[in-house]
């Protein structure tokens, strides 16, 4: 569960962005700019069309401030904007699916020889490209847990699923990458 | 714990960013799989695949999109503040003026029909004979209906064209049929959406090897993009252009649509234009506009964006 201040902060944040306090979406962006980048540029492969997404969410969140009802964490509904345009621009413009990685900038690597940035990159690459095998439905639910530490619960309300689906979607996402990532036989059986 | 929710369970404690809100759970998953060999395996895949998935590092923020954005943020803010203070009218002017024209014409046609003699017309005000209606029936469909109130005479008027529907079949690469959709782009079509539909059939059927668009249909589709009133039409046009490949008229065309168009999303597609071409044959003029818009700090946030990840894309 998120931390309580935490969630009342996002609130007032959200209140006075209805009240057209500029210095409240400033604060929401610091907050939350970062993480929707990421989780953008993980499902779409692409820093423009991520940096397009992330603007995206904020400029709904000013127009649309008013329609957020409290049901769900700000921070869900911020999520739940994003996976929704990322949805739209995968849709519209079907080179992201199939965006090479040379066209994604490297996170800087402070200190890093050739080898070793040419040995990350490639790691990037392997678990991209595992990532872009996914479907679009266990991508967006894994990436949520896995990079973004959200509870199952919060993953529902971001992406309008029960909790039992999200960890289907999370389950069977993790069972292909193992397939990938560890090969070879198992004893082990879900059965058992 | 059984065997089967051990795995959904050990996940669910992994995604967890406050690893002391599943300690109990954690405990029981150690505790089980210190007695199962099968589940300690099994674990261990997934915590290695899970760990795997670190290797993908963060995309950092970098300080111009962060300056950009909050520029973004601001000017929404400003411009959703605009929206709420500005006063609403009680009664849109334009609700008015067509409640007002729908009353007069509605008055007029009941005064002309009410005082109109019994027997059918036999001439038309400018002395053209008169249609019957069994002609009217062999002739076709009536389009352009109108109604003129009485005369002195007390004879009112119905105008209207009479039309029968046309088929024209032909392959794509029939220079005629190339025509007939050029004309139907630029001038034929009657309609906003009469048009866009005329747009869609080329965007289809023009465009490939095969196929190329012909210069009547660059020519009206170019004319399009420049001219016509509609944003949509004009997307539509920008759309279908974007499918062609880039000539130097296509490329002008789209440069004044990046220059000139009010409507974002129109040059988005000239962006997007524009900078495909680039890539295989930069051009100056065409760095040089999308740099300008990428700078333009009075451009819609979804263009400049677009125009600057363009440019990162073009190998000068």
């Amino acid at each position: 569960m998120r931390d309580q201040s935490a969630s009342a902060e996002d609130r007032r944040l959200l209140e006075q962005i209805r009240r057209g306090e500029t210095a409240g979406a400033a604060e929401l962006f610091e907050r939350y700019a970062p993480a929707l980048l990421r989780f953008a540029d993980r499902l779409l492969s692409d820093r423009g069309l991520a940096e397009e997404v992330t603007q995206e969410v904020f400029v709904k969140v000013i127009t649309r401030a008013h329609q957020y009802d409290g049901r769900a964490e700000v921070s869900s509904w911020l999520f739940a904007i994003a996976a929704n345009a990322c949805r739209d621009r995968r849709r519209r413009e079907r080179r992201a699916t199939i965006v090479p990685l040379e066209g994604v900038p490297e996170p800087a690597h402070k200190g890093e020889g050739a080898e070793a940035k040419l040995l990350t990159r490639e790691r990037r690459e392997t678990v991209r490209e595992a990532l872009n095998d996914l479907s679009e439905e266990q991508r967006e639910a894994l990436i949520l847990a896995r990079y973004h530490g959200l509870p199952y619960s919060e993953i529902a309300d971001v992406l309008g699923i029960s909790v039992g689906a999200v960890k289907t979607r999370i389950f069977r996402a993790v069972e292909t990458l193992k397939a990938r990532f560890t090969p070879g036989e198992t004893t082990w059986n879900a059965a058992n | 714990m059984e065997c089967r929710e051990l795995i959904a369970l050990a996940l669910e404690a992994h995604a967890a960013a406050d690893p002391e809100s599943t300690g109990p759970l954690r405990r029981e998953i150690s505790e089980h799989t210190e007695a199962c060999p099968a589940c300690r395996e099994e674990l261990a895949r997934v915590e290695e695949t899970w760990s795997r998935l670190g290797e993908d590092p963060d995309l950092p923020m970098t300080p111009q999109f962060r300056r950009r954005t909050l520029a973004l943020i601001d000017d929404e803010m400003l411009r959703a503040r605009i929206r709420e203070f500005r006063p609403a009218r009680r009664f849109p002017r334009a609700m008015l003026q067509a409640a007002a024209l729908l009353l007069a014409v509605a008055g007029g046609f009941w005064v002309a029909r009410a005082s109109a003699p019994k027997s059918r017309p036999d001439r038309t005000a400018s002395g053209s004979p008169a249609v019957s209606p069994a002609a009217l029936e062999s002739a076709g469909s009536l389009s352009n209906v109108s109604y003129r109130p009485a005369d002195p005479q007390g004879r009112i008027g119905v105008s209207f064209d009479v039309t029968s529907r046309q088929t024209v079949l032909g392959k794509p690469e029939d220079p005629r049929m190339a025509r007939l959709f050029a004309y139907l782009v630029s001038r034929g079509a009657q309609t906003s959406g009469e048009k866009s539909r005329a747009i869609e059939l080329v965007s289809t059927h023009y465009g490939s090897e095969k196929t190329p668009a012909s210069p009547d249909v660059v020519r009206a589709l170019t004319a399009t993009l420049r001219k016509d009133g509609n944003p949509g039409v004009r997307k539509k046009a920008a759309d279908a252009l974007a499918g062609f490949q880039m000539t130097p008229e296509i490329r002008t065309a789209f440069l004044d649509a990046l220059r000139n168009d009010r409507n974002p999303g129109v040059r988005l597609v000239a962006v997007d234009a524009l900078a495909a071409a680039a890539k295989d044959s930069p051009d100056a003029k065409t760095i040089e506009s999308l740099r300008e818009k990428a700078f333009d700090p009075t451009e819609n946030g979804f263009v400049r964006a677009k125009a600057a990840s363009a440019l990162k894309a073009i190998e000068f």
